[in-house]
């Protein structure tokens, strides 16, 4: 990567508003995250923590304000953006394996046509070591469990170098172990400069994870370093009745 | 038996012969992206689209080949222009259209002398009377197709794997969606002749899911696909040359009787050492 | 011009025509709002598909197409209970490989007949106008038990498409309303085949519900305009074909225009609607700044 691009912020949102058709289901979204920060997108279901991520990736239409992804627009952006999507999105049946997967992260660098090569080949294997399941590499994806297939999508994302990581609840429903290798790798690809934004509901893994939030629904409640964006008031903000606070200061969203 | 060791004597029949396993090992090895993609009802609607096409081409006198590409290539821009806006995504839409081009194939042909011996040969194709011609552009026709199908297999596999992942690498997924329903209707319009409109969708769907059966790796699935194609085309062909019966409509109940034999003796071995992963829900999602 | 649209019924074969579309009218259009209901186009093109070898052998031997259509049905439902147990196989792939290959062993049945292309037409087209007072009544009866079965099962029917959990956990038996509406289904198909043929029944079933869905939204009206626009397209059909065959020489088969205006009526009502919509809708159109990507809707 060049200077310059270290110096331009991973991410800047500026007041957007993002539709599907005509109606806004989400507005008023402003901040920014550094390189090799971290960003949790927090707030109740429906609330456009999805459409957020897909407005970043340039699927979304933005009907006001402005995206700025790694110094340029969304769209020219896309190669250098890791997207995670949920792993129980995707076709258990699906006759890929586990290998092939993480090359996926590789594509855009092999190009059209061409196929992959043993560098390739030695890239993903090191990408799905780092996630714990270089043993598995020959398994078909559907036949791994749920936590197993969430590392093997993050695995793909380490594998593709991006510069910015955006994951869609990726802690959700997943085992213990899983969640320890996530935090550990994510803080590993932080270490090097990558920028993590995440959607998730838990809050404890949020403070564990980010560094920074952003409180949304439908509109932006909160957006800055966590201990303050988390705070009792502006979840129950966002949350309604479903936030309580326990005594001793924390506040818990009943789900 | 006697009747198979004459007609393998006829020039005739060594050509349909050679016109069934090209037609069924390529239609098969293009149906592995069909079954991927969860294609299938898209060959269906196919099937019924280019017949219109097809039978205008044929009262026009101009190629069969060209009207039947034209036909599906219109499909093809509605089914992507339709699934892009959302607005009619409905199977009941589908239906009405499918129902409303057969009346207008229909309709055309019938406005011909000698209409019913044309319908029958676009419905269930007639092999035994393809000429060289017809095998020459089977042979230029599927090399192309299956030489783009494995030049961009793997984003191709991407595409239909991890839609919204292939987005967000930078893929557009409409030209790969545009790349697979291209070469299958391409594949089905080539095979019209051979074996009919509504016949080639079972060369284009019940290859491919035999060969899932077998494996779930994507490299021994095409290749399995293929065989069955091919197989399908000396087993349906010599059966209507033992019992007289219509040779195009005999290939496909040939791949149906192999997908129905593979079920039988995989369910017996393979499933026992593969254990079910997570169970799917089945019900009412089928006409969705 | 009502010489026009009369004038062609006054014969015995046109008026018989003309009851057999009616009835069926009234058949598919009801039964077609429980298909649409239920999102059931896919599997009624199967079932269409799948009863064709079965009529297929009965048309060749000369028994009753009922019971051939049952047999063969039977063993198209077997085959998709034994392949979707099996993880690999997607119920609609499963389906498309049923269309295929049962419509694949019909055409194999009809051809050892003599006379295969014009059996073969007869069986894939219908013959309309060649409808018998035996055949009216066999059409009636069907038409009067199934409109029966519905009205008696309606209230369920309607639950179990809305909400089959729930249909569920109330204790219905969702397999046995499920199997009651796929025999009206597949009764309803049996009756019109004869008329109109087995590939385009299916339109007859289908259309009319999905036309009458795109003008009313309550159940009862559904019914009753899809029940109006198939006897009226029957009618229109009948005209055309007679008139375009006898004065023009332009030899229309009856089955096909009787589709083709059903499907005509259709385009012409959307394509209503989508202008309604358009002028309706333009003064709230929102201005946007980035032109919006073909695929990017979730």
């Amino acid at each position: 990567m060049t200077h310059s691009r270290f110096v331009t912020p991973a991410l800047v949102l500026d007041n957007v508003a993002a539709a599907y058709d005509r109606d806004p289901v989400l507005e008023g979204v402003s901040g920014s995250v550094e390189r090799g920060g971290s960003l949790a997108l927090i707030g109740p279901n429906g609330a456009g923590k999805s459409t957020l991520i897909k407005a970043i990736l340039g699927l979304v239409p933005i009907v006001g304000g402005r995206i700025e992804v790694l110094g340029t627009t969304p769209s020219q952006a896309r190669g250098d953006v890791a997207y995670v999507p949920q792993a129980e999105a995707l076709d258990h049946e699906f006759p890929v394996d586990v290998l092939q997967v993480v090359l996926m992260g590789r594509y855009r660098r092999i190009g059209w046509v061409w196929r992959p090569n043993r560098a390739h080949k030695a890239a993903a294997l090191e990408a799905l070591d780092e996630v714990g399941l270089a043993h598995r590499a020959h398994d078909r994806f559907g036949v791994l469990s749920g936590g197993q297939r969430q590392r093997v999508l993050l695995a793909r994302a380490v594998a593709q170098e991006a510069g910015l990581l955006l994951l869609d609840e990726p802690f959700n429903g997943v085992d213990a172990t899983t969640t320890d290798s996530l935090l550990a790798v994510l803080e590993g690809l932080r270490a090097k400069g990558v920028a993590v934004v995440m959607s998730t509901h838990d809050l404890s893994v949020a403070h564990l994870a980010c560094d920074a939030a952003c409180l949304l629904n439908h509109h932006q409640v909160a957006f800055g370093p966590i201990a303050e964006a988390l705070s009792a008031d502006r979840l129950k903000a966002t949350y309604g009745s479903s936030a309580l606070l326990l005594e001793g200061g924390t506040t818990l969203i009943a789900r | 038996m006697r009747n198979l060791v004459e007609s393998l004597q006829s020039p005739l029949f060594r050509r349909a012969l050679l016109e069934a396993v090209l037609i069924g090992s390529i239609a098969g090895t293009v149906g592995v992206h069909v079954v991927l993609r969860k294609l299938p009802f898209f060959v269906v609607a196919m099937s019924h689209a280019t017949f219109p096409g097809v039978a205008i081409a044929s009262a026009l006198g101009v190629s069969l080949f060209v009207g039947g590409t034209i036909a599906g290539l219109a499909v093809v821009v509605a089914v992507l222009v339709l699934g892009a806006s959302k607005v009619l995504d409905d199977a009941s839409i589908i239906g009405v259209v499918l129902a409303g081009s057969f009346a207008l194939g229909v309709l055309v042909v019938s406005a011909q002398p000698g209409s019913s011996k044309d319908l029958t040969a676009f419905l269930v194709g007639s092999i035994l009377t393809v000429t060289p011609a017809d095998i020459a552009l089977t042979v230029i026709v599927g090399g192309t197709v299956l030489l783009v199908l494995s030049a961009l297999h793997k984003e191709l596999v991407l595409g239909a794997f991890d839609r919204v992942g292939a987005a967000a690498l930078g893929y557009r997924p409409w030209v790969l969606d545009a790349v697979v329903l291209v070469a299958v209707t391409v594949t089905m319009v080539t095979a019209i002749p051979a074996v009919g409109a509504l016949l080639a969708v079972a060369l284009l769907t019940v290859p491919a899911l035999t060969a899932r059966l077998w494996t779930d790796r994507l490299g021994p699935t095409q290749a399995i696909a293929a065989l069955v194609g091919g197989l399908s085309g000396v087993l349906g062909l010599s059966a209507s040359a033992v019992w007289s019966v219509a040779a195009g409509g005999a290939i496909a109940l040939a791949t149906g009787v192999c997908f129905v034999v593979s079920l039988a003796v995989t369910s017996l071995t393979v499933s026992r050492r593969m254990p079910r992963t997570a169970p799917r829900d089945r019900v009412g999602g089928a006409a969705a | 011009m009502w010489d026009l649209l009369v004038e062609p019924f006054s014969t015995d074969y046109m008026r018989r025509a003309l009851v057999e579309l009616v009835l069926l009218g009234v058949l598919g259009g009801v039964v077609g709002v429980y298909v649409l209901l239920r999102r059931l186009a896919f599997i009624t093109e199967v079932v269409q598909h799948a009863v064709f070898p079965g009529i297929a052998v009965a048309f060749v031997v000369g028994q009753s197409l009922l019971a051939g259509a049952l047999a063969s049905g039977a063993l198209a439902v077997a085959l998709l209970a034994v392949g979707s147990r099996r993880r690999q196989i997607d119920a609609d792939a499963l389906m498309a490989l049923l269309i295929a290959t049962f419509f694949a062993f019909g055409v194999v049945v009809v051809s050892r007949g003599t006379g295969f292309q014009s059996d073969l037409t007869a069986l894939l087209f219908g013959r309309i106008l060649s409808v018998d007072q035996r055949e009216l009544i066999d059409t009636a009866v069907v038409a009067v038990v199934c409109l029966l079965v519905l009205a008696a099962l309606h209230k369920e029917l309607v639950l179990r498409a809305f909400d089959p959990i729930g249909a569920e956990a109330a204790g219905y038996p969702i397999a046995a309303l499920d199997l009651v509406l796929n025999l009206v289904v597949m009764l309803t198909i049996v009756a019109a085949v004869r008329a109109l043929g087995t590939v385009l029944v299916v339109a007859f079933v289908v259309t009319p519900a999905a036309t009458a869905r795109l003008l009313v939204r309550r159940i009862g009206p559904m019914m009753v305009v899809a029940v109006a626009f198939a006897g009226l397209c029957g009618w229109l059909g009948l005209v055309v074909s007679y008139q375009g065959s006898v004065h023009h020489g332009w030899r229309l088969a009856s089955g096909a225009t009787v589709v083709m205006c059903l499907t005509v009526g259709f385009v012409l009502v959307a394509a209503g609607r989508a202008v309604v919509h358009v002028v309706r809708s333009r003064p709230v159109a929102a201005p946007s700044r980035e032109p919006r990507p073909a695929a990017a809707r979730p």
